[in-house]
């Protein structure tokens, strides 16, 4: 029984485990989380609710979550270095949870109308999306993170708010301990009950690491992996979370110190990272400059890189591509994107992320810490508080109004443009309301009690890292659906303005109606022919370029009312679909209810060469430039990679776009044929992996709908 | 006269950028209209004359009648309920595809001044310099327009530019001599080594092309060989020795290219009203490729890529 042997049976129980999701959860257009399905005989209920049957503040969180790891089903798999797998997701176990709105014990209602006006994602009541700093808990074990809420308790015990949040800490902390304790209590069992003999000093491996670890902090890369493992878990149970960290740097002391003292191999060490990568799929940086520049790449940066291409399953580790990195770290990540095709590592760009999170104000050492560590999002492990992809304008709605305003008296395409910013101001306004908002009530609502441990200043001032904890506040915000409301100005400015071959009134009409009218579909055509958004120095281009000037013109540079910084990007995330049902068809030829466009992509298929090069140079010239990213979803067909030269030309593909000021690439390696098929039969193909967006997924468990914009982005069909 | 040639116009029938196919790294190719050559399994048949042709897809076609209303001679006509085009009665003007949104309707080929098409091709410069790439001018044959060519040729090296000329060798050599010092790497097309066979299916003599292969050789040029492989035209063991001896004796040939045929172009030549006289609609068969490409390295020694 050896590790290829082992990695295989893991990896297949994760793929029975992935079925067995999407038969009993349905299809989720998410993550494949590292979660398992509970035993069908387990129940539990929150022990704390209020009388509507959901339930807050941290005296609640605290008592729920500690009772939900005193009860969670213990799950070993002999074949694993790491102990444990998560089943729930306390947040969503609230009664009237909802994906695209949280629940939220207080009332907002003065803003919803201008939300819904704009359809604003607006974060109220949204948690995790920050990046906890992993070595706090690494230094201290869960004991000694017990002994520092028990000390600040010391300090604040007199001030209610901080004695509940503290309370609540330890009660998360005791949970916690108590779920690890009968793991490993459990693996003991196991031990006198496994015959393979691998499998039983497997075990009995197991059982020490984990009653080491109920209280004391990890000593060995072995302990660290089953340690963040640990708090991933509970983490994700808590409140879904997912961030992760610079993951080699974090391994590297504690695999350095092994190899010296001759306790582990390569191989072992590859396996236990195996085994952490396999536990969930939390986002991991790899490489890039330290504070000083220096380059981080180690051997421990390339052991992780294998160990993820040994288990193929889902994974989100992102290359950070410098100017004095490891160009082989760089060569590595892109082969193993080319031979496994699934859509891993990602790659992210270093000079424009730091140039731009510096016009925030922050020196260029800190600029450099702020890493890769989610869906599209960069953070500052343990010290900054973001909210970081669940704030959101969806720009084409705004436009939408902005346009049905214009035609109430002699339209004009200035006239259009004066009125969309005027109604993304108040989007802005809104937003910046809204963050104030969940940032005064949070904390009441759902502290951040698993992430508050890893961060800097929660635990020791006895604040929420929403509520004062967290050293900085740079508020995420993005827009969406960029190319959608680009090419909707570029065609009315080609089609009504310059060509005059279409009136206002008939564009009205025919956008109202769907396209319905008699010569309804002649016009879309022509619509959708004008000139777009990533054919290079079209009035697309031009449009695109004007958006962003006004995103980073309202964004950026100011603070909500309460001083909070927000920082400008351009994201959909996955909520394409959703933007797209609220907006009711626009100019650029998309029909109402359709997808709006994905992120600061263009439009697929808006250049007939479909030239990545000019899709590269688009997406670049528009990144809003302080930091947070507009990300380039890159779909590379499978017939690219069958070039003798593939990896150096996708490797000058992304150098040139991270040159030319690109922030992050996600990627998906194509298999046009596959895909549809899949589409067809999803259970087909349960192995297929495709990246979504930010995160990647299993084909099969997307939804019909999410599965066809995958397919369209695939087949780049033009509205 | 200023000498300056940025201002000349020439006749092309695409520009595709992130061309990864026609030289080393990533490229733009400038495609020109216009060919000696009428290979039977060409595979841009739009490329071949140097007039404006029109594209018609009648698939397409949404009905909107704005081609039945503006086409001066009438060519466009619905019968039976269907669109048909006239190619007889065209005059190839361009009217009907000016305002055809479902794009059924199609100019192929459009005039541009060097100066325009240099634009568009620096347009990826960044990434040419990072991967090692450039500007590929091919065709139809590029020496088809050889004061075009060369004047795209000079004016991208001004520009630092590596260039690729990929020809079928079939032209005067004075224009090649004309060309050569702002050519970096020659693509050149060996399509059929036997002569015969290579009139009969290309309508034109081979040896004047293995001349200037010859020559271009002897002056010192860089050269990859270019060799479409057509079932049950040129898929024989003899044409493969033939390539590996004319390999083996050229003195600075980096590498070989086998191209697998595939039958796109066959679908293109009805809509533009040719004829297809090749009669296959099948892929090259990809074990055979690779048998000959594993023949070809071990008679030759010399890098083979299958394209």
């Amino acid at each position: 029984m050896n590790y290829t042997q082992r990695i295989k049976n893991l990896r297949e129980a994760k793929l029975r485990q992935t079925s067995e999701k999407l038969e009993k959860l349905g299809t989720r257009d998410e993550d494949d989380y590292g979660c398992v399905i509970p035993p069908e005989d387990f129940k539990w209920q929150p022990p704390v609710q209020d009388t509507n049957g959901s339930f807050s503040g941290a005296r609640a969180w605290g008592r729920n979550f500690r009772s939900l790891m005193e009860n969670h089903p213990i799950y070993i798999d002999p074949n694993d270095a790491l102990a444990g797998r998560w089943m729930f997701m306390l947040s969503r176990m609230r009664k009237g949870y909802k994906l695209e709105l949280s629940n939220f014990a207080f009332d907002y209602s003065h803003l919803k109308p201008n939300q819904l006006k704009y359809d604003i994602t607006c974060g109220i009541g949204k948690d995790a999306h920050f990046a906890p700093d992993y070595k706090i808990g690494l230094q201290l074990g869960w004991g000694g993170l017990l002994s520092k809420v028990k000390a600040s308790m010391e300090k604040y015990g007199h001030d209610p708010v901080a004695r509940e949040l503290l309370e609540a800490e330890e009660d998360a902390i005791l949970g916690i301990q108590n779920w690890i304790a009968r793991t490993a209590k459990a693996a003991k069992t196991m031990v006198l009950q496994e015959r393979n003999p691998v499998l039983r000093e497997n075990l009995r491996q197991m059982v020490a690491i984990n009653t080491k670890l109920v209280a004391q902090a990890p000593e060995n890369l072995r302990e660290v992996c089953q340690w963040l493992a640990w708090f991933n878990m509970a983490s994700r149970t808590y409140n879904r979370d997912g961030a992760g960290g610079q993951l080699d740097e974090l391994l590297r002391p504690y695999y350095e110190k092994d190899k010296a003292a001759g306790i582990i191999n390569d191989d072992d060490a590859e396996f236990f990272i195996a085994c952490l990568l396999l536990n969930d799929p939390h986002y991991y940086q790899l490489g890039g400059p330290d504070k000083n520049g220096k380059d981080q790449t180690s051997p421990i940066s390339y052991l992780i890189l294998e160990a993820a291409a040994k288990l193929k399953t889902s994974c989100n580790l992102t290359i950070r591509v410098h100017d004095d990195m490891d160009r082989k770290l760089f060569r590595r990540g892109v082969e193993i994107l080319l031979i496994d095709k699934l859509g891993y590592p990602r790659f992210s760009g270093d000079k424009a992320l730091v140039e731009g999170f510096m016009k925030n104000g922050f020196s260029r050492e800190l600029a450099r810490e702020r890493i890769a560590t989610g869906c599209n999002w960069m953070s500052l492990p343990g010290l900054e508080y973001t909210l970081n992809d669940v704030v959101k304008i969806n720009i084409a709605k705004v436009f939408e109004v902005a346009f049905y305003e214009n035609m109430k008296k002699s339209p004009s395409l200035e006239n259009l443009e004066e009125l969309f910013i005027q109604h993304f101001e108040t989007a802005v306004e809104t937003v910046a309301e809204g963050l104030d908002f969940h940032l005064e009530h949070q904390y009441l609502n759902e502290p951040e009690l698993l992430l508050n441990f890893l961060s800097h200043g929660p635990i020791e001032k006895g604040l929420d890292v929403s509520h004062g904890g967290a050293e900085f506040y740079n508020m995420a915000l993005d827009g969406a659906g960029l190319a959608t409301v680009a090419d909707s100005f570029a065609a009315i400015e080609q089609r009504i303005v310059k060509e005059q071959c279409l009136t206002w009134q008939n564009l009205r009409e025919n956008l109202a109606n769907d396209f319905t009218t008699s010569n309804g579909e002649e016009v879309r055509l022509m619509l959708a022919a004008s000139e777009k958004f990533g054919q290079g120095d079209s009035l697309g281009d031009k449009w695109a370029l004007r958006l962003t000037e006004i995103l980073k013109d309202k964004v950026a540079d100011r603070t909500t009312s309460l001083g909070r910084r927000m920082i400008p990007g351009w994201f959909s995330w996955a909520d394409t679909v959703r933007f797209g049902k609220n907006v009711s068809a626009t100019p650029d030829g998309r029909k109402d209810g359709m997808p709006i466009s994905h992120g600061a992509n263009p439009r697929p298929g808006c250049r007939r060469d479909n030239a990545l090069t000019a899709m590269a140079q688009a997406i670049a010239r528009v990144q809003p430039g302080y930091g947070n990213t507009a990300p380039w979803q890159l779909e590379l067909d499978i017939g690219l990679v069958k070039h003798p030269a593939a990896v150096d030309i996708v490797m000058a593909l992304m150098q040139t776009h991270f040159d030319l000021g690109g922030t992050l690439i996600n990627i998906n390696i194509v298999d046009s044929k596959k895909i549809l098929e899949a589409h067809k039969d999803p259970q087909a193909h349960p192995n297929l992996i495709v990246r979504v967006t930010g995160f990647s997924a299993y084909f099969s468990s997307l939804s019909k709908e999410f599965r066809q914009l995958v397919v369209d982005r695939i087949i780049e069909k033009t509205v | 006269m200023c000498g300056c040639t940025s201002g000349m116009n020439g006749t092309i029938f695409d520009i595709k950028r992130f061309a990864i196919h026609d030289g080393p790294g990533i490229r733009t190719t400038v495609f020109l209209k216009g060919c000696l050559l009428r290979c039977l399994w060409c595979h841009n048949p739009e490329s071949q004359k140097i007039e404006h042709e029109i594209l018609f897809i009648p698939d397409k076609c949404i009905g909107c009648g704005w081609c039945f209303k503006n086409c001066p001679k009438h060519a466009h006509k619905m019968e039976d309920g269907k669109h048909v085009l006239h190619r007889e009665e065209c005059i190839r003007c361009g009217v009907c595809a000016e305002k055809c949104y479902a794009g059924a309707i199609e100019v192929i080929g459009r005039e541009a001044t060097v100066g325009q098409v240099i634009e568009e091709v620096l347009m990826d410069k960044p990434f040419y310099d990072n991967s090692g790439g450039g500007m590929t001018v091919s065709g139809g044959e590029p020496m088809f327009q050889p004061e075009f060519t060369a004047a795209l040729l000079s004016e991208a090296k001004k520009h630092g530019l590596h260039t690729c000329l990929d020809t079928c060798g079939f032209a005067a050599w004075k224009y090649y001599a004309a060309v050569m010092d702002n050519v970096d790497l020659f693509l050149f097309d060996l399509k059929e080594t036997d002569p015969e066979k290579h009139q009969e299916t290309t309508g034109v003599l081979l040896e004047p092309i293995l001349e200037t292969l010859k020559r271009l050789d002897d002056a010192g040029k860089q050269i990859y060989l270019r060799c479409p492989l057509i079932p049950g035209f040129n898929d024989r063991d003899e044409h493969i020795k033939k390539i590996a001896e004319i390999a083996i004796s050229l003195k600075n040939l980096l590498e070989i290219d086998l191209i697998s045929y595939h039958p796109l172009g066959q679908a293109k030549l009805e809509h533009i009203g040719m004829k297809d006289k090749l009669g296959i609609s099948k892929f090259a068969n990809r074990e055979q490729t690779e048998k000959f490409y594993a023949k070809l390295e071990k008679l030759t020694n010399i890098q083979v890529k299958i394209n």
